[in-house]
């Protein structure tokens, strides 16, 4: 294919994810080395506000940005360095800890407690959600053909529902005297409260997020069983391997390519989880990574924002996902080269 | 939901969106607000609509976007509904106009308490308060001969006699939610110990006797509520009451109405309303108004049809046709049982909420930090220690201080 | 094949038909949960015993609920509808759809069953169970107490219909352009052996993973003052971009399209390049051989890679709750805020009422299309 034939081709793709993703990547960047910040006056002002019968009235020096002559908030911009990073990764307090060999000191530094759910959510729930896909894809190959289709239908409901329907609704069956709840004080016969502490809450969000996904991954499992050749599986009957060995040693491998896409989307959407935190009020407990982004994100009631900050951990956060992806993508690579 | 009603309330919508009613007058200038969603607001924009011409919209994310859309050329809306933090970016950046000559105009009828004023000038004009105050189970009181406690530590009394006879499943209830509720109920505490949280430097006050003290009290109280308390909000807990399953909480004004609702409490007619308790120096309670603010980007013409239409919205028809949504400011509006408490807790001198652009950090690092002290995995002294050091590097971050 | 060497023993036969139903109960128990809650009074639907939950005897006590009678009616008409989406709707769609204008078949199609459920469960269902319960005796009377009450809010009160509009609008408009753009560029992708392709690909996967939180924040204030900054090109008719459904849908394409281009070009990959290769060896550009060749075929892929745009589109919360002004809101960050402002325990039943609305069109959805999407990943659109 000629290079102006290819560019006409992927040219809106690549126009689009420039105008709305790198553009907008770059400004994240440029921000992570950059604080922006008013330039501010302290006067002293007298306001009324409102009180229940009368108005109370003050006056007291308040800090106020200082206006240009079009009336907009004066900025000054100036370049940090690594100083964002080091707010972010809290790098002097992170040495104390490890020094003293403190592991609650360590949990205690937002980034580092973020960093240690976000990695063990990520490296915990992949292999579930491979191995769930491929229990489930199995045993949908496995009914009778009269039932697959509402039995595909019901597994990928978990799969179709709005994120933040889903988290809602775990919410309700958990939270308090939640059904669920109440079902396991009866089944174990004690008082549980599944929001109180740490573990659980992680524990639900992880079941919460396999619960999710697994779908996906056994839908994809399960085309790619319908493909399977069935000459080598009969082969194998015939040279007397076991049903084990056949799902080792041929359905696996076959099913490999597909492991890898499964296990590199979900990689990347676990890495980045959000939602559990908001839907389960975890924040209390556990926190992640693009959760921390967020929060530095969200302006408070003054309208204060830390976009140095949130720019610098969305920046770490991509950092981490692409060394999670390296021996995913040296695969891809070596796959692309194979092809061509 | 049978079709008929379908069909009938659709043409019913359809009829009541002619008929523009009980307005004073027609609006002929197109006109948007952008305001927070709950209840009172509800029935503001409802009142204004009746106007004519004005779209109004309820928006969730609106602390994100008020500052943005006020600030483009022109205005993307007219009206803003803003609480006392929530006015802070839009007054520092001089989005919203001066009301003085309108008030003038035609808001003769405005009590003075409404004038929200910063150096003469009147920024903003407020519709509502809301406060934190005490509201308890009468029964359970009178059953366990108890007296309504006036101070905090008689409440954490109560909710000890309360837990030992075992009658409700947690005495206290706390919108002790992670994050900005937490922040509050320790702005509540510090405010009731005569704490201030900045200073004149916008350098942060909190580490010191006062400080621990509102945190030992907010550990104290976490004894007796449901151990879920981090992810409990002003929802939850009202439903706690509502179901029974609390006997007190120090809640939103705002939430009163909802304990004598026939159609979801379960408690109706036995939650009384009280001051909120006293701590060393003031109710723990802060006190917060709701109003509205004009913008500055538009023409005046504009800005005078908004401001008439915003008193329509809050006029006393519209008071007297929702008096329990919240503790009305507006002329016409006669406190029932459902305000005793949030008058008490005002008459007993609770602080209002000591707003700022500093405030907003405090407000911020404190709901974030707190959890850790009462998970127990920080000290009291640490807990303080790393919420100045989160608030001064937003500070620093904010530009607010070097 | 020797049926009889891979015939499965009993125990393994059994073991594998408990996990299934086991599994089945798990991935539907929330959602049939929230449904129950849905038509029940507050005070019933935030009950602590199950039983009260799913009987509602508060609800009954209100004067509103369900006869044996109009369950099994009920049920019927699920039943039926489920089993002509199923049986029916693929060959009538493959008949009357014009050649290359399947798609649309589709869409009509789902679009004819939704309003066929909602008329015959809402509309014809009570006027024959009301003629009906009197003449049955026992049989009509209430026996678990369930109200409709919070649909009507939801959708009469409250302007969801408005909200629902606005989601068509914005997933419709993603899908298309979406697929139309993507296509390309996974057609493009795959024929191309340049490295240059390859680190496309990866930049694109890069691209995926980054938190969206930090990419739409800024845009925000970019969208609020486009007027302003596209008046030197535009002049007065510079447009506001924030809160236009078409800003939403440019951004939602741009996010998808990484997840789009890698489905496409594992697609095409798989679809032999002798094909287009014998056709441009008669003479036609690559265009012409994409048109002629490679479209007639591509349908499965396609139409797997749009369900996954549209689920993007359609649950999305983060880019339409700040993008979109109240009044031109889809349907998610409208449920948000009827759960997260201050609400009362009625609103939060209204929610949930919501919450079961906005997930039955994906009901449909993939009652329709679930063969298309098994075979459509099958056909390769997955082979990494």
């Amino acid at each position: 294919m000629k290079p102006k034939v290819f560019a006409a081709f992927v040219g809106p793709s690549i126009f689009m994810m420039l105008l709305f993703i790198a553009f907008p990547l770059l400004s994240v960047f440029w921000n992570s080395f950059n604080v922006t910040q008013p330039i501010y006056e302290t006067v002293e002002v007298e306001s009324c506000t409102a009180g229940f019968l009368e108005q109370t009235c003050t006056t007291e020096m308040e800090t106020r940005p200082v206006l240009n002559e079009d009336g907009e908030i004066m900025r000054q911009t100036e370049f940090v360095g690594l100083q964002t990073y080091r707010n972010v990764l809290e790098m002097d307090r992170f040495w104390e800890a490890v020094s003293s060999g403190s592991w609650t000191g360590l949990q205690n530094i937002d980034f580092w407690a973020a960093l240690r759910f976000t990695v063990m959510f990520t490296l915990i729930t992949l292999p579930l959600v491979v191995g769930f896909g491929i229990g489930i894809a199995m045993v949908i190959n496995n009914a009778s053909q009269f039932i697959r289709g509402p039995v595909i239908f019901i597994s990928l409901l978990p799969f179709i529902i709005t994120p933040v329907i889903g988290a809602l609704s775990i919410n309700w069956l958990f939270r308090g005297d939640g059904i669920l709840t109440a079902l396991l004080e009866w089944w174990l016969e004690q008082d549980l409260a599944l929001f109180a502490q740490a573990w659980t809450i992680e524990l639900l969000m992880m079941v919460y997020r396999v619960w999710h996904v697994a779908p996906f991954a056994a839908i994809i499992f399960y085309a790619g069983l319908q493909t399977v050749n069935q000459d080598s599986l009969e082969s194998a009957v015939i040279d007397g391997a076991s049903r084990w060995q056949r799902l080792r040693l041929i359905i696996i491998p076959h099913l490999a390519p597909l492991i890898i896409f499964v296990a590199m989307i979900h990689l990347m959407d676990a890495y980045r989880v959000f939602e559990e935190v908001v839907g389960f009020r975890a924040e209390g407990h556990v926190i992640s990574l693009q959760w921390l982004t967020y929060d530095f994100l969200k302006p408070d009631q003054a309208g204060n924002r830390s976009i140095s900050r949130a720019s610098a951990s969305a920046m770490l956060t991509m950092i981490g996902i692409a060394i999670l992806l390296v021996p995913l993508l040296k695969r891809t690579w070596r796959d692309h080269k194979g092809t061509h | 939901m049978k079709l008929k009603t379908i069909l009938m309330a659709g043409a019913l919508s359809v009829a009541g969106s002619v008929a523009a009613a009980e307005c004073a007058f027609e609006n002929t200038t197109e006109l948007r607000s952008l305001t927070a969603g709950f209840e009172a607001w509800k029935a503001v924009t409802d009142a204004m609509a009746e106007c004519g011409n004005f779209e109004a919209n309820l928006d969730q994310e609106f602390r994100e976007k008020q500052p943005e859309a006020f600030a483009a050329e022109p205005s993307l809306y007219h009206i803003g509904g803003v609480s006392n933090s929530t006015m802070i970016p839009l007054l520092n950046a001089g989005t919203i106009r001066p009301l003085n000559d309108l008030v003038e105009k035609h808001g003769q009828h405005l009590k003075p308490n409404q004038l929200i004023t910063v150096d003469g000038d009147i920024m903003a004009v407020a519709m509502m308060v809301n406060n934190q105050h005490l509201m308890y189970r009468t029964d359970i009181f009178e059953e366990l001969d108890l007296e309504a406690p006036t101070t905090y530590d008689e409440y954490l009394e109560a909710a000890a006699v309360i837990e030992e006879a075992d009658v409700v499943q947690y005495p206290l209830g706390g919108t002790f939610k992670s994050g900005w509720n937490l922040g509050e109920e320790f702005v509540n505490m510090f405010l009731a110990h005569g704490g201030t949280f900045v200073d004149d430097n916008n350098m942060p006050t909190i580490n010191n006797e006062k400080g621990l003290a509102s945190l030992e009290q907010l550990k104290a109280t976490t004894e007796y509520l449901d151990p879920e308390y981090l992810a409990s909000d002003s929802t939850y807990v009202q439903q706690q009451f509502q179901q029974g399953q609390i006997a007190m909480a120090n809640l939103w004004a705002s939430r009163a109405g909802a304990m004598n609702d026939p159609e979801e409490s379960q408690v109706v007619g036995k939650v009384t309303m009280a001051s909120a308790p006293m701590g060393p120096e003031a109710p723990v309670s802060s006190i917060w108004w709701d109003g509205i603010v004009i913008a500055a980007n538009i023409t005046d013409e504009e800005a005078e049809a908004a401001f008439r239409v915003a008193m329509e919205g809050m006029d006393t028809e519209m008071v007297q046709a929702n008096p329990e949504a919240a503790v009305w400011l507006v002329d016409g509006y006669e406190p029932g049982e459902i305000a005793a408490g949030a008058a008490a807790t005002a008459a007993n001198g609770a602080r209002p909420y000591p707003a700022s652009s500093a405030m907003g950090i405090m407000h911020s690092v404190l709901g974030n930090g707190i959890a850790a002290y009462l998970n127990g995995d920080k000290d009291a002294e640490t807990t303080l220690a790393d919420i100045e050091a989160a608030y001064m590097t937003s500070a620093k971050e904010a530009g607010l201080i070097d | 094949m020797t049926a009889k060497a891979l015939r499965q023993p009993a125990s393994l036969k059994i073991v594998s038909g408990t996990f299934l139903a086991v599994w089945c109960v798990i991935a539907a128990f929330p959602i049939f949960w929230i449904t129950v809650m849905s038509f029940k009074s507050p005070v019933d639907a935030f009950d602590a015993n199950p039983f009260n939950v799913i009987f509602g005897p508060a609800t009954r006590a209100g004067g509103s609920g369900w006869s044996i009678l109009e369950i099994v009616l009920a049920l019927a008409v699920v039943w039926l509808t489920a089993r002509i989406t199923m049986r029916r709707v693929p060959a009538l769609v493959a008949q009357y759809s014009p050649g290359g204008f399947v798609a649309l078949g589709w869409v009509v199609a789902s679009a004819l069953i939704g309003v066929g459920f909602v008329l015959a469960f809402f509309g014809l269902l009570p006027l024959v169970s009301d003629f009906l319960n009197p003449l049955v005796g026992p049989l009509g009377r209430d026996i678990i107490g369930a109200t409709t009450e919070h649909y009507e809010t939801v959708w009469i009160d409250r302007g969801f219909s408005n909200n629902f509009k606005n989601s068509l609008i914005v997933t419709a408009g993603v899908v298309t352009i979406s697929l139309s753009v993507g296509t390309l560029a996974g057609y493009g992708i795959a024929r191309s052996g340049s490295t240059l392709a390859f680190w496309i690909l990866i930049v694109a996967l890069i691209f995926r993973a980054l938190p969206h939180s930090v990419l739409v924040a800024g845009y925000l204030p970019v969208f609020i003052n486009s007027a302003e900054w596209l008046s030197p090109i535009l002049g007065e008719n510079a447009p506001t971009l924030y809160g236009k459904p078409a800003a939403v849908i440019a951004v939602l394409v741009a996010i998808n399209q990484p997840f789009t281009i890698w489905m496409l070009r594992s697609f095409f990959a798989n679809i032999p390049a002798d094909l287009d290769e014998a056709a441009r060896v008669d003479g036609c550009s690559h265009f012409k051989a994409f048109r002629l060749v490679i479209m007639p075929v591509m349908w499965p892929g396609v139409i797997t890679t749009g369900l996954f745009s549209f689920l993007l589109a359609y649950n999305d919360f983060l880019v339409t709750s700040l993008l979109l002004d109240a009044s031109n809101q889809t349907m998610v960050p409208a449920i948000a805020g009827m759960f997260n402002r201050e609400t009362t325990t009625t609103d939060q039943v209204v929610a949930v009422a919501a919450a079961v609305s906005i997930t039955a069109p994906l009901f449909l959805l993939v009652m329709v299309f679930q063969r298309q999407i098994v075979s459509g990943l099958t056909a390769g659109a997955v082979k990494g």
